[in-house]
């Protein structure tokens, strides 16, 4: 029926496919339907599916598995040796660069970006530019029907309008900065104490990602995600960074915040492009730091911002433990208010393990203070234990602020090395601030 | 007072963080041991208190005292013993005793006493699990100067690593030195790895010092099922000595817990006929005697019953009856009634033509003789096995006597009768009693191609089914020497197919002649050679092979051009199926063969002889042919493309593997290559639709060059075989109509959509069966037999030798279950049947199939189906439920009155 139809176009069809081909044979052959015109683009994870190697089981190290790999191997070289042997004999590239040039020629400069509407049949769609009318025009053979899907981003020649190309459905520039690109520079020796934090989230987070097989050993399904929670300033973005700066998984940080958009429904569509990008680099760990402003307690909300939030977090619920399973994809949640987050979002199975960050204790606070006077020149009168000792409850944020303190103060007097004295009026000052301006040590 | 921030801020633990559960000797670790030694105050108050305690035990080590060194000694050996580790860092103990490692050492060289320096021998190998360099072995070193003890008391991760290093000393001292001590050493941990649920590292370890057979005492009954599982997958992967020998070990373990029709499957895997014999009658149960007669006759091994120790005669028939397979056609029957399909279909209904095109009914008139062929193949494909059909059997049926089969007989031409008479075969398949009578009337047909047709039929019906009577040689040795050719070819198959893997002398003796005589015209003595070939398949019968090898040097050059002096060299390729180096000296006769024939006959040998074994470097070789680019005239390399199909299919990962070097002789490939690889992808995937190949397959089935168009669309038949599927159902509709005006396209689109709905979707074409265990090895002559006349489409499956096409019936076998009691009548249950999963090394129990569906018996099973029992009150007798499975009550079980 497509024959028929192609005669009452707008404007007739490129010469495409069909002439040319009718040039260089006689009988005329129409392409290859597509395996499949339909809505949704099949998922593919990374690269083409077919290009895939078989998965290898059990996952146990084991000398099956060593075998199985070398099988694997052996049948990889083969076709290494094949291809170069072909590639010697026989190069493709000229073959490839010629038609390459054709479709170029075929597609036409510049081309036009456009919306596909809709498919008609195996080589007919309605497209819609942005500006004018929709039309019915003719996909070329060349374009991968598999590709596309209603609604998708298409090249278009630029006079006759037939579909010439697809524009990859490109990752939300939003999501795509929140992919860490650059480990950060802090790392676990940064980190003062919290050393069953570590050991925590190393065995959530990096392990089932590094060693899989000793949770299949073991039996049991490898955790999610983790919630790090506690007082500010102790150490729960830091504990992230390291994890980032470890990993050689993709590394993708959001802001709770973040997740909050303008324009309805703008906010879950980005928890499930998060998701989904990260899904696509798999293996990978997304961190969602100030989890709490997304996902408080649910309540009778009346304006639709705050319903826009709940709905927002109730995607991030699906995308935690819904219904598609994800991957080798694990959550980092960060909040220092645990008490008001939903427990639908605690619940395990969606965050399976909760770390708390408690204020650093005496042995962890004079490592805090090595860690961060370490670079600084201290005076010899300098006595840090003092600080270390007192009975003020100290984040690891107030250390890094007394030290900063401190050497701001011996900078203003011109001093190259910062003093006993610098640290105590640091510390008071940074102690006031904290208290909310009560002096310390009014009341004792 | 300014130390480095990065070595002062990292906690002792977390000096490790890089480090996984298993320790990894990295030279690194010296460099971290003295910042160990940096930041002892960083220590908690315990921690510094446990460093100090074993401080002091280092140095009472070295006390003068014997009893204060014991003392010491024991209690550190306590320490370590009860520390326990996280998974991300080493035990403190065993840390804060990093640094007197080397002391230690020192210490165990002046120790005097014998007792203790043991101890101490002990404690040194437990801490080289964390510090010796890699390649030095202290660990093991260290381990066989200590106590002789139990070594699991140190922990699987010590056990773990000394069983690694024993490996690579055993790899060592190969030849040179003895290897009692390690021996001793394996014994004690093979029980410890067996008891603890790592059955697989047991079998690493053994399989490392090369002495596997030491297992079987090992192995108990809640374990052996897993430990075999493990060697049975091994063995698919082992070169070719060795995986006997694991095979072997399998077997031994299964005979050892009187599993006897899993260990009749691991002898079946192995060839080895020995062992089929023993487990036979080893066997005394006769229920499960009956159980291990239906396995071997779905592999169609024929067994002779008179040696097996057996109570009475009645038994003996009972068995004789499973084993010549005469109940398959009843079976058949029952699922085909199970399933309501007994309603005969014409082709009409597998064409569909309602749901094509406007345009393609209208081009029905073309070349009607081959479009009613096709019908015919259709017709009797869809019908196989039912014993009626509309077409050539409705006479039976209908009032209209007579008119409407012999009609529809000679709506075909000359040839095309033959094969039309012959579908009746196929129709009344497996059925002799009920079948050769109706296929009776042709033979008083004055027409030869119509007694060809029957003769073909008659083995058609006996295939695969063995009759007392032995009726198929009877109606068939006439024949074969008659004057006209038609007549004697279809004799020849007939006697190939009726007595395939059978290895009958009488036929030898009937057919060497013709094979021989270089009188003969080509084509009967290529089909001579094939059916010699499948009767003796797999055998290496040196009379066979001599007198195929006679007939190829007889030969003329002309003649040996001629499209079927292809199955000559087929015929003898058949003879070494499977058996690898048995075909060493044939190769070397083959290289001396005219060259017109020479290289397809070596091809053809390599590939036949490593078909099923997964041998990487045949692969390799016969890829390495693919990759010349070869004037036109030489025809070896179609064959090796599809050798590299059969090499390759031996197991999952080799399959998928070679599909994918498949896709690149497509990108590469001379035409002569392109043709063969849809043909290749056809028997990798045999009744196995997978969406991958499908796909590509559908692509092929448009591409330019006719014949490589009708290669993929038989290849699209091929792996839908008998599967019904849908998808592959449409893309034929759709070829149907994009072929519409050329007729041998059409041919083999018909054929094909035959295939998908073969047998109304209850056969499979699979070689391999029980599981993907073993490999029937006459099925698979039958599809490459098959293959081999696709190769030459155009002088065979559309010339005058279309019948080529009946050689599928060897593979055809119904993908059913079917339950019965102990009177071996079907018995309904109900049972779960889904995907397949691959749980060999698995923790625990995993479940053995996912996403299933409860049915109850018989019902039909895909290919990477897996069906498992979904009640308690039966016990299978088998563990793979396939085919025919005999049921015994459950003893234990007890009706659960809750659930009603």
């Amino acid at each position: 029926m497509g024959q028929g139809q192609s005669g009452g176009l707008p404007r007739p069809g490129p010469p495409g496919d069909k002439k040319a081909e009718e040039k260089k044979e006689k009988k005329y052959e129409p392409a290859a339907p597509p395996t499949r015109v339909g809505r949704k683009q099949r998922k593919q994870k990374g690269p083409e599916a077919a290009a895939r190697l078989p998965v290898v089981t059990p996952a146990t190290k084991c000398k099956l598995r060593l075998l199985k790999l070398e099988r694997v191997k052996d049948y990889l070289l083969m076709e290494e040796e094949f291809v170069t042997n072909q590639e010697r004999l026989k190069p493709q590239e000229d073959k490839n660069e010629e038609d390459r040039s054709k479709v170029d020629d075929l597609r036409g400069s510049p081309m036009s970006v456009g919306t596909l509407e809709e498919i008609i049949d195996e080589n007919h769609a309605i497209v819609s530019s942005s500006v004018g009318p929709e039309y019915y025009v003719n996909i070329l053979s060349f374009v991968d029907k598999d590709q596309l899907e209603p609604g998708c981003a298409i090249l278009m020649h630029n006079k006759v309008l037939s579909v010439v190309g697809i524009l990859q459905d490109e990752v939300d520039p939003m999501v795509s900065v929140m992919k860490v690109e650059k480990a950060p520079l802090e790392s676990y020796a940064d980190i003062g104490g919290l050393d069953p934090q570590i050991q925590e989230i190393k065995e959530a987070v990096e392990l089932p990602l590094t060693h899989p097989e000793l949770y299949e050993d073991i039996g049991i399904k490898p955790p999610k995600g983790v919630i790090l929670y506690g007082e500010p300033g102790t150490g729960k973005t830091l504990l992230a960074k390291a994890v980032a700066n470890s990993t050689s998984a993709t590394f993708l940080r959001v802001v709770g915040s973040e997740l909050i958009q303008k324009y309805l429904g703008d906010g879950p569509k980005l928890v499930r492009e998060l998701f989904r990008v990260a899904d696509e680099l798999s293996p990978s760990i997304v961190f969602i730091d100030e989890i709490d402003a997304v996902g408080t307690k649910r309540y009778d909300a009346h304006s639709g911002g705050e319903r826009e939030i709940q709905r927002t977090m109730l995607e991030l619920l699906n995308q935690l433990d819904g219904f598609d399973a994800r991957g080798d994809v694990k959550v980092i949640l960060a909040t220092n208010r645990i008490e008001s987050l939903d427990p639908a979002l605690l619940r395990p199975g969606r965050i399976d393990r909760k770390i708390e960050f408690p204020l650093p204790d005496i042995k962890t606070r004079r490592r805090i203070f090595q860690i961060h006077t370490s670079r600084m020149t201290l005076a010899d009168d300098v006595n840090l234990e003092e600080f270390v000792m007192t009975k003020d409850e100290f984040s690891g944020a107030d250390i890094k602020a007394i030290c900063t303190e401190a050497g701001l103060l011996a900078l203003r007097e011109r001093r190259m090395k910062v003093t006993q004295v610098d640290f105590k009026k640091a510390k008071e000052k940074v102690m006031y601030k904290k208290k909310e301006g009560v002096p310390e040590g009014l009341y004792m | 007072m300014a130390p480095d921030p990065k070595e002062n801020g990292s906690g002792v633990d977390r000096m490790d963080h890089d480090k996984q559960p298993a320790p990894n000797k990295s030279a690194q670790k010296d460099g971290k041991k003295k910042k160990d030694e940096k930041k002892e105050e960083d220590l908690s108050e315990e921690d510094a208190a446990l460093k100090e305690q074993l401080e002091l035990y280092v140095e009472r080590v070295n006390d003068q005292n014997p009893g204060v060194q014991k003392m010491a000694l024991e209690s550190m050996r306590q320490e370590i013993r009860t520390a326990t580790s996280s998974m991300t860092s080493v035990p403190k103990p065993l840390k804060f005793l990093r640094p007197h490692y080397r002391t230690l050492k020192g210490y165990y060289e002046t120790m005097q006493i014998d007792e203790l320096k043991m101890l101490l021998a002990d404690i040194i190998s437990v801490l080289a699990l964390t510090m010796s360099e890699e390649n030095e072995r202290e660990s093991l070193h260290y381990r066989l100067l200590g106590t002789v003890g139990d070594i699991g008391s140190w922990g699987h991760e010590y056990v773990r690593n000394l069983a690694g290093e024993i490996g690579v000393e055993f790899q060592q001292r190969q030849n040179e030195k003895p290897v009692d001590d390690l021996m001793d050493l394996v014994k004690q941990i093979v029980p410890f790895h067996v008891k603890h649920n790592a059955e697989p590292e047991a079998v690493d370890l053994l399989m490392e010092v090369e002495s596997l057979e030491l297992l079987i005492g090992y192995i108990d009954k809640g374990n052996y099922k897993r430990t075999c599982s493990y060697l049975t997958s091994f063995s698919s992967y082992m070169p070719e000595p060795d995986d006997i020998l694991v095979l072997d070990v399998a077997y031994q373990i299964y005979r050892k817990f009187g599993k006897y029709p899993d260990a009749m499957r691991v002898a079946l895997r192995m060839d080895n006929i020995q062992y089929v014999k023993s487990t036979f009658k080893d066997c005394t149960d006769f229920l499960e005697k009956q159980q291990l007669c239906y396995i071997l006759a779905r592999q169609g091994v024929s067994l002779d019953l008179d040696d097996a120790s057996l109570a009475s005669e009645d038994q003996k028939e009972a068995l004789q009856e499973i084993i010549s397979n005469s109940r398959l056609s009843e079976g058949y029957l029952t699922l085909a009634r199970d399933l309501d399909v007994m309603e005969p279909k014409v082709p009409e209904d597998i064409y569909k033509a309602h749901l094509v095109d406007g345009r393609a009914s209208a081009g029905a008139s073309v070349d009607s003789a081959r479009q009613n062929l096709a019908a015919t193949f259709v017709n009797a494909l869809v019908n196989a096995g039912f014993g009626q059909d509309k077409l050539m059997t409705a006479t039976n049926l209908e009032s209209s006597a007579g008119s409407s089969a012999s009609n529809w007989l000679f709506k075909n031409k000359e040839h095309g009768k033959a094969s039309a008479a012959a579908s009746l075969g196929l129709i009344v398949l497996w059925d002799v009693d009920g079948g050769l009578p109706q296929v009776d009337k042709y033979f008083y047909s004055n027409d030869n191609h119509v007694i060809a047709g029957a003769l073909l039929a008659v083995g058609i019906v006996n295939c695969g089914v063995r009759n007392e009577c032995d009726p198929a040689y009877a109606l068939l040795y006439e024949s074969v020497n008659k004057e006209d050719s038609t007549i004697r070819i279809g004799a020849i198959m007939g006697l190939g197919l009726a007595y395939a893997g059978s290895q009958k002398e009488e036929v030898l003796e009937l057919l060497t002649p013709i094979v021989t005589d270089s009188k003969v015209s080509v084509d009967v003595a290529g089909f001579a050679a094939v059916s010699l070939g499948l009767i003796y398949v797999g055998s290496c019968n040196e009379e066979v092979a001599q007198s195929i090898l006679h007939a190829l040097m007889e030969r003329s050059e002309n003649e040996l051009g001629e499209p079927m002096a292809r199955f000559l060299c087929h015929g003898l390729g058949l003879l070494y199926l499977g058996k690898q180096d048995d075909v060493d000296a044939t190769m070397e006769v083959a290289k001396t063969l005219n060259p017109k024939i020479s290289q397809y006959l070596q091809v053809t040998l390599d590939a036949c002889a490593y078909a099923g074994t997964g041998n990487v470097l045949k692969v390799q070789r016969l890829l390495g042919l693919c990759a010349d680019h070869l004037d036109k005239g030489e025809s070896h390399q179609a064959p090796a493309v599809v050798g590299i199909a059969l090499v390759a299919m031996a197991e999952e990962l080799g399959l998928e593997m070679a599909i994918r070097s498949l896709e690149h002789l497509l990108q590469y490939g001379e035409q002569n290559i392109r043709r063969a690889v849809p043909l290749a992808l056809g028997i990798l995937s045999v009744s196995n639709p997978r969406i991958a190949v499908m796909d590509t397959l559908s692509r092929l089935s448009h591409d330019s060059d006719a014949e490589v168009a009708m290669a993929a669309t038989m290849s699209l038949g091929l792996i839908g075989a008998g599967t019904n599927n849908a998808r592959i159902a449409g893309m034929l509709r759709n070829l149907s109509s994009y072929y519409y005006k050329d007729p041998s396209l059409l041919f083999c689109v018909r054929i094909a959509q035959g295939l998908v709905h073969m047998g109304k979707g209850l056969l499979t074409l699979n070689p391999y069966h029980s599981d993907r265990f073993l490999l029937s090895n006459v099925a698979l002559a039958g599809v490459v037999t098959f293959l081999v006349g696709c190769l030459d489409m155009k002088s065979i499956i559309l010339g005058k030798y279309h019948y080529v096409l009946y050689y599928l019936v060897l593979a055809m076998q119904p993908r059913m279950l079917i339950t019965v009691d102990q009177d071996l009548k079907p018995l309904s249950v109900p049972v779960r049947v889904g995907q397949a999963v691959d749980v060999v090394g698995q923790a625990g129990r995993p479940k053995t199939i996912t996403g299933f569906q409860t049915h109850t018996t018989p019902v039909l099973l895909a290919t990477g189906d897996r069906a498992e029992l979904a009640t308690e009150k039966y016990i299978p007798l088998s563990s793979v439920l396939e085919g025919f499975v005999i049921l015994k009550p459950n003893p234990d079980y007890q009706h659960d009155h809750l659930s009603s």
